[in-house]
Parts: C-alpha cells; structure tokens; sequence
C-alpha cells in the first residue's frame, strides 16, 4: 500500500512535547511528510493524510500506546524501560539517543568503591535493577525534574539522568561518575493496533527507512 | 463529606459492576452464548471461585502471579480467587474417567485479577469460553475455530480478525534454542533479538534471515506457500517444519471452502503467552480494542499434569472488552417501559399482565393507599 493510498486512514501517532517532537518532525520533513508546528492544538495532521498525530507528555506516551489511543508511537527506551509496557518496536532511529549517566557533585571520590547507592532520579526502575544486577542496594528518591539539584541541595549525593551534552551537570556543579547505557529513539506499536493495521503500518516503516 | 463516602465511592482493582440497561445487556449476550454453545451440544461447567494456589503456581511467570489475589483458609493453606477460568476448568477435568471422552464444555464466569491504574482498560473481568477435550486432528482445531466464529457471529460482532498461528511450526523451526526467549521474540516480532538467538543456537545467516521473515509473516495461505517454497528450494524447512505448514495450509482450505477464510490471517508470531499450548494458537482482535479480546489453542499435554492424559483445544473471549462493539443478541437500548394502575392492586395487576402478553414491559404503577 503507497502512502498516498493511506490517506482517509491515518494511523494514530503519539509524539512527546519537546526535543524529540522536532527531531522526529525534521526525520518526516526529510521524507516529504510535513507537518506544521502545532500552535497550542495536542491534535494535528500531516500533508500527505497519513498521521494523526497526538502530542503528549513524554512519561505519558507509552500510557497513550498501551491503550490503543495511539496505535504508534515515537519514544526514547528509557521511557519505555520505565512504563513496563508490552509493544512491538518497530524502528529504531538515528537521532536523539543520550547517554543514561550516574552523576554526583564534582568533589565526589572517583576511586571510592560503592557499596550503597542514595540516588535521585526520575527513572527509579532502571537505576534500581541496574545497580542490583551489581549486587548494590539502592534507595530512590523519585523526582520529576531539575534532577541535578539533588546533590548541590543535599536531597541524595548521586542522580542517574540522560545527559546530552554534560553542560547542565557541570553548570551545577556535577561530573559524571559512569554512563551506564545509551538510550536510543523508537518507533514502537499497541501489538493489537499493529495486528489490525500492519499492511499500512509495515508501509509507514519502509516509508521512514527511506534514505532522506 | 460523609466520612464513608471513601469507601462507597473506590473500588477495589480488578472489579467491576454492571447498572441496569448495561446488566440487562450483558445478561442476555451472556444468555444467548450459552444457547449458542448448547446448539453445538456444548454442556455448561462452573468452576470454582477459589482454589489451592500451589496447584497452579507453575503456571503463572512473575508478573502474572502478581495480579492474582491470595488469601489463606482457616488451616492456614495458601488459596488463589480464579483469574483463568481455563485453568481451574483443567483441574477439574482431570477428576474424568476416559470413558466419558470426547466432552466439549462451555464455561461463562466472572474472573478476579489485580489490575493497575494503567492496565485497568484491559476489561479482563468475564471470561466466556470452550473446551474440546478428548479430540486431536484437523477436524477438533476446525472446530474450534467455527465455535470461536460462530460466537462472535452470535454476539453480532464485526469487522475483526483471527490470526492464526502454531506452536508446531514454533517447535520445529526452533528445535535448538532457549524456548522462553525465543516464544518472547517471535511474539514481540522482534527480528533483531530472534536473528540474535537463532546465531547462538548456530543458524547461519541466511537460514536465520528465513526464518525471521517466516515468523514476521501475516496473510493467507498462498503467501505463506510461497515462502515455504523458498525456503524449501534453500533446504531450510526440515521435514517436521514442513508438516506443521502443510496442516496450516489444509486448515486453510477447509475455512476457504467454508467462505470464512476472510475472517482469519495466518501469523506465525502467534505462539501464545501461556507455554502449554503444543498445536494451533490463535487471537482475535478488532479496530479499537487495545489488546486480543479472544484466544486459544491446542494444549495437548495441559491435562496431563492435572493426572488425566487428553489432547484438548479450546478458547477464551473476554466478553468485557467486546460489550461496546456488540449488536446481534439485544436490541437497541430501551429504558422505557409502560406500566399499568387501577384502583386495587389487582386490577392493576391484571392490566399489567395483559399488556405483557404482546412482550412489552409493564410495570405496576403507584399505591393509593
């Protein structure tokens, strides 16, 4: 089925509000499928019919997806790790992967072995099965943003966070101490979405292999 | 506040209740998929609402076993309320003597399971189901998917699909890997992992490409013949592989010669969440309903480890998921009724029943006294 034969039936898309939302946009724009920056509206369309596209919070997405609201989805694996959702993933894209990092405050010891984790973060699931898979205890203290303000207040000494570029933890203050995994960009599906619509979206996905 | 309302107002996860137009509805589709199972000289089974939770325990992985609700009895033994009619139903059918073999059974019965705030659209409160014990063959697994048909037929479902996969082909294309991990990748088609373990099982390349593609596979018959055809050329289909497909494909003939095979798709990455099943596996879904509202398939080895050796098939439908998409057993939804008075109750009651007579419902009007 050629996309142009999809129009009428757009496939439900959710992407999350901010970086990856322009980063997967300019991935369509490379491939002829443009979609005008929303104003306010959660709810837009594309020029070739082919999505609906629904703009969610980011931890929210896989919520979106596991419900069948949005039959697909584009979101980082760290989000995904973090839903415990079932999904077929489909794709996996070249942009917008980050490096998941154990950060603390620069006069940390970098030598001193750890045997305890306090650690601030909004990803407690995967801090806390990655550190026990070392045999370290952990305690979470879950927060929902501005993570890097834990260890310069004194909430716990660590954070495990995505870190881009690294320029926020020093402009606090921090160092990483280890990256312990690369999160990467999906493109995943509700797998009974993807049962009802695979001949068009199995055409969506060569459509976004496509070279630009 | 009412310093109960708490109380009255939260409900426990993983219940549910019906109101009125709603209860009367999912009585009479309830009602009337019953007749519909007694047509195929299906009898009815009831299980218990609770049970030893040892029996089972094997049968469930982590996260299964914790949405099951857990209460000890009065000596202190562990017990588990029903969250898979099928299972409770296998216990019970091991207490059979051979002699009373082929049995088809239909069940129809709330279900209890923990469901978490994000998983509560899942509607798994109603399971309503059939089992064929005591058959093997082409002609029971037939079977089982007609009933499954004829029940959403019944129902007045439409525009859904059942994929049908098998756990055959599963077994005899994979003989050499991790079972678990491989039914998890097939499932998820997930082509990256599955090409991972097929090359530590030691699958070349090109054979571990086939059968990617194999297992990704949905359509009909013919497409599937067609790629069986190329691997075979390649000698990559082995000779139990290839009997698994062959037996797909006479299924398929028969549902085409039916004129139902538009109601079904092959899917090889319908292998089934639960590992007892040893023969066909499949699930139902539909436009707006996030996850299978049916499944189910052979289970040939299942009975055996409740002491009672029968090959079986049989399926599932969480009838909660379905509700809002029905249209052929009840009518539009009518609230009104007429009703009927008098001066004494009796006349009021003789008016009432002699409107009822024409299938209208009628209630008894006021009290003047």
């Amino acid at each position: 089925m050629s996309p142009e034969r999809m129009a009428g039936h757009p496939l439900s898309l959710a992407l999350p509000k901010g970086r990856l939302f322009n980063q997967a946009l300019e991935h369509f724009a490379a491939r002829g499928l443009c979609v005008s920056p929303p104003d306010r509206e959660l709810i837009v369309t594309d020029n070739k019919g082919m999505l609906r596209i629904f703009i969610v919070k980011n931890s929210d997405l896989p919520v979106y997806v596991s419900h069948g609201i949005a039959g697909l989805g584009i979101c980082g694996s760290d989000v995904l790790y973090e839903s415990g959702g079932v999904f077929f993933e489909l794709l996996e894209f070249s942009f917008g992967s980050a490096r998941m990092c154990l950060a603390a405050r620069e006069d940390h010891d970098q030598d001193a072995a750890i045997k305890h984790l306090k650690v601030a973060t909004k990803f407690p699931v995967f801090t806390r099965n990655f550190f026990n898979r070392r045999g370290i205890p952990v305690e979470i203290i879950k927060l929902n943003g501005s993570v890097e303000l834990a260890p310069v207040l004194g909430l716990a000494p660590y954070i495990v966070d995505l870190v881009e570029t690294g320029s926020t933890l020093k402009a606090n203050g921090l160092k990483i101490v280890e990256e312990l995994e690369n999160t990467r960009v999906k493109l995943i599906a509700n797998p009974a979405y993807y049962k009802v619509h695979y001949g068009e979206v199995d055409t969506f996905v060569g459509f976004l292999k496509e070279r630009a | 506040m009412n310093p109960n309302s708490r109380a009255f107002l939260q409900l426990p996860q993983g219940t549910e209740s019906f109101y009125l137009e709603e209860a009367l509805e999912h009585e009479e589709t309830v009602q009337g998929l019953k007749k519909f199972f007694a047509s195929w000289g299906y009898l009815p089974v009831q299980t218990p609402v609770f049970d030893f939770y040892d029996i089972y325990r094997p049968f469930f992985d982590h996260a299964a076993a914790e949405k099951i609700y857990r209460l000890v009895d009065r000596e202190g033994d562990l017990l588990m309320l029903r969250s898979d009619a099928t299972l409770f139903l296998a216990k019970q059918l091991g207490r059979l003597e051979n002699s009373s073999l082929p049995l088809r059974v239909f069940y129809a019965d709330t279900i209890l399971r923990h469901q978490d705030a994000e998983d509560i659209s899942r509607n798994e409160f109603y399971q309503i189901g059939a089992e064929l014990i005591g058959e093997g063959g082409s002609f029971a697994d037939l079977e089982a998917l007609m009933l499954l048909a004829g029940c959403l037929q019944t129902a007045g479902l439409e525009d859904y699909r059942i994929h049908l996969g098998s756990r055959e082909v599963f077994g005899a294309a994979l003989p050499d890997t991790d079972d678990k991990q491989a039914a998890a990748a097939v499932s998820l088609r997930d082509a990256p992992a599955l090409e991972d373990i097929l090359s530590r099982a030691g699958c070349e390349k090109e054979k571990a490409g086939f059968l990617v593609q194999l297992f990704l596979y949905i359509g009909d018959s013919g497409g599937l013949e067609e790629l069986a055809a190329r691997g075979k050329a390649r000698g990559y289909i082995n000779c139990d592989l290839e009997k698994a497909l062959d037996y797909l494909s006479l299924l398929w003939a028969q549902l085409e010669e039916l004129g139902v095979s538009g109601l079904f798709r092959l899917d090889l990455s319908e292998t089934a969440s639960q590992g007892y099943y040893t023969g066909i596996v499949f699930q139902a879904y539909k436009e707006g309903i996030d996850s299978a509202f049916a499944s189910g398939g052979r289970y040939d080895k299942l009975l055996a480890r409740f002491g009672f050796d029968a090959p079986s098939v049989g399926f599932s439908l969480m009838l909660s998921k379905i509700e809002n998409f029905l249209s052929g057993i009840h009518g539009p939804r009518q609230r009104s009724c007429e009703s009927a008075g008098g001066k004494t109750f009796a006349e009021a009651f003789r008016g009432a029943e002699e409107k009822r007579k024409s299938g209208i419902p009628v209630v008894i009007k006021g009290n003047p006294a």
